[in-house]
């Protein structure tokens, strides 16, 4: 066990963490956000889960950041936000313009569209 | 192996177990329970976690509280996303994974984003969701309590869709609990921040500045050919030059060391230059097309039209009450709803008659 851990007498009382603590809630947030994804008929649902998996993927990238002690991956971040920013106006109006069509929100209503 | 992993992949079932009773279905829906079971799941690992890596630590090293705290947080609420029924509630606990999730970032050191997060996400990208929610929901027919639609209250595929998710974090855990290493301490960033530093000699000069160092005549020295001062980080003294290229050294003022956003703005503008003008044109893309889409005029279709018609003619008494002006609508309904689209220019169902007029 030691080989794992280089560093055991890290000087911070509130240690005791490694990357895989975060890389966990990370993978766990991903998945929740892709069983909602599957699951919810809920088109605006739907791109919640979008923002969920969004979000793990910005906190494995703070973490490895700060595993790394390099700043691209809290760069990278920034251009996450910016696309999650530039994702949720575009399915929002689509989902508006989805919703004017068939006033309902369901995913089912669009099966249609499957090739 | 951080943890054993037979008991980590009997934790991972009960989690999935947890989530899948959760998710709303018709019937009788026991998501309580299955909230109370994914929960436990979550607890349980954060707690093998914990325990395993205070034993590796040594005595006297404390867990940091703060992680399992805002972790469970997070994973809790975003359990929350995924089965609330209803839309609102669930872009609610949405905004609070996003504030756990910047607490854990703010333990993670970078503060610029944990803000960011916080202004972008839960101060924008969301309210922006709540305006579409409250858009694109069916106002409740007069007299009626309000009824959760049909693909709010039953999921797809809860079963399956549970069992993959978490047959692939298994995976995942498996891959990343193999071979692990602490955070490097917080030293070995502070050393590596004096390069940033350097490259700040404006903020050294005003920092001398104020503290009095720099008498008139003095300018700070620099490398040659290059912009960054002439600082050593280790001993704390900055290297001064006057006009007749006489040096000194000065101590650094405290306080000088580089913030997370000295360094992220460096790595930014630096190493990244192109990605800032590329970020810059899908937004503006983004809100072209958003612009150009909600401006688009949509016909109802059939099956819609039938609804909407069938909605009208349920209210139709109280819009008689309220004056003389709604009466097309009752010539509305008669032509299958296609007042709806303003086809036949009656004012009094169609919203967005005057734009369409002024394109």
């Amino acid at each position: 066990m030691t080989w794992l851990l280089a560093q055991t007498s890290y000087p911070d009382p509130m240690s005791g963490l490694t990357l895989a603590h975060y890389l966990f809630v990370s993978g766990a947030m991903f998945v929740i956000g892709l069983i909602g994804f599957l699951t919810r008929r809920n088109l605006i649902i739907m791109f919640l889960c979008t923002e969920l998996m969004f979000q793990a993927a910005g906190i494995s990238l703070i973490a490895f950041s700060r595993f790394h002690l390099n700043m691209s991956g809290q760069t990278f971040v920034i251009f996450v936000l910016t696309v999650a920013a530039a994702e949720a106006a575009m399915a929002l109006a689509l989902v508006v313009l989805l919703f004017r069509r068939k006033e309902s929100l369901d995913a089912e209503q669009w099966k249609e569209m499957s090739g | 192996m951080l943890i054993n992993p037979i008991m980590l992949y009997l934790v991972l079932g009960l989690g999935a177990v947890g989530l899948c009773l959760a998710l709303p279905r018709r019937g009788i829906n026991p998501q309580i329970v299955g909230g109370v079971i994914a929960a436990v799941a979550a607890g349980l690992i954060l707690l093998m976690l914990g325990i395993r890596t205070t034993a590796d630590a040594g005595p006297g090293a404390l867990p940091n509280v703060f992680f399992y705290v805002f972790g469970f947080i997070a994973l809790a609420a975003a359990v929350r996303v995924v089965t609330h029924p209803r839309p609102v509630y669930a872009a609610l606990y949405f905004i609070m994974t996003v504030l756990a999730s910047a607490g854990l970032f703010l333990i993670l050191s970078a503060e610029f984003m944990a803000f960011a997060l916080i202004i972008v996400y839960a101060g924008a990208i969301l309210i922006t969701y709540l305006f579409v929610i409250m858009l694109a929901t069916q106002a409740p027919a007069e007299g009626q309590d309000e009824v959760l639609a049909d693909y709010d209250t039953s999921a797809r595929e809860p079963v399956a869709a549970a069992f993959v998710g978490f047959v692939m974090l298994a995976v995942l855990t498996t891959m990343m609990f193999r071979g692990v290493s602490q955070m490097p301490p917080v030293q070995d960033q502070q050393a590596r921040a004096a390069g940033v530093l350097a490259q700040l000699p404006g903020k050294i000069e005003r920092a001398l500045d104020r503290a009095g160092t720099l008498e008139p005549g003095w300018s700070l020295a620099m490398e040659p050919g290059t912009e960054r001062a002439k600082v050593d980080v280790e001993r704390g003294t900055v290297t001064l030059v006057d006009r007749f290229n006489n040096q000194r050294e000065a101590p650094l003022p405290a306080g000088l060391e580089p913030k997370n956003v000295d360094e992220l703005g460096f790595n930014l503008l630096a190493e990244h230059p192109g990605s800032i003008e590329i970020a810059g044109v899908i937004l503006l893309m983004a809100m072209l097309g958003a612009v150009v889409l909600s401006r688009k005029q949509v016909e109802l279709d059939e099956e819609a039209k039938s609804r909407h018609a069938s909605r009208l003619s349920q209210s139709e008494p109280s819009l008689d009450r309220e004056g003389s002006g709604r009466v097309p609508v009752r010539g509305a309904t008669a032509d299958g709803g296609r007042g709806w689209s303003g086809s036949n220019g009656t004012t009094a169902v169609e919203p967005s008659t005057g734009t369409r007029s002024a394109s």
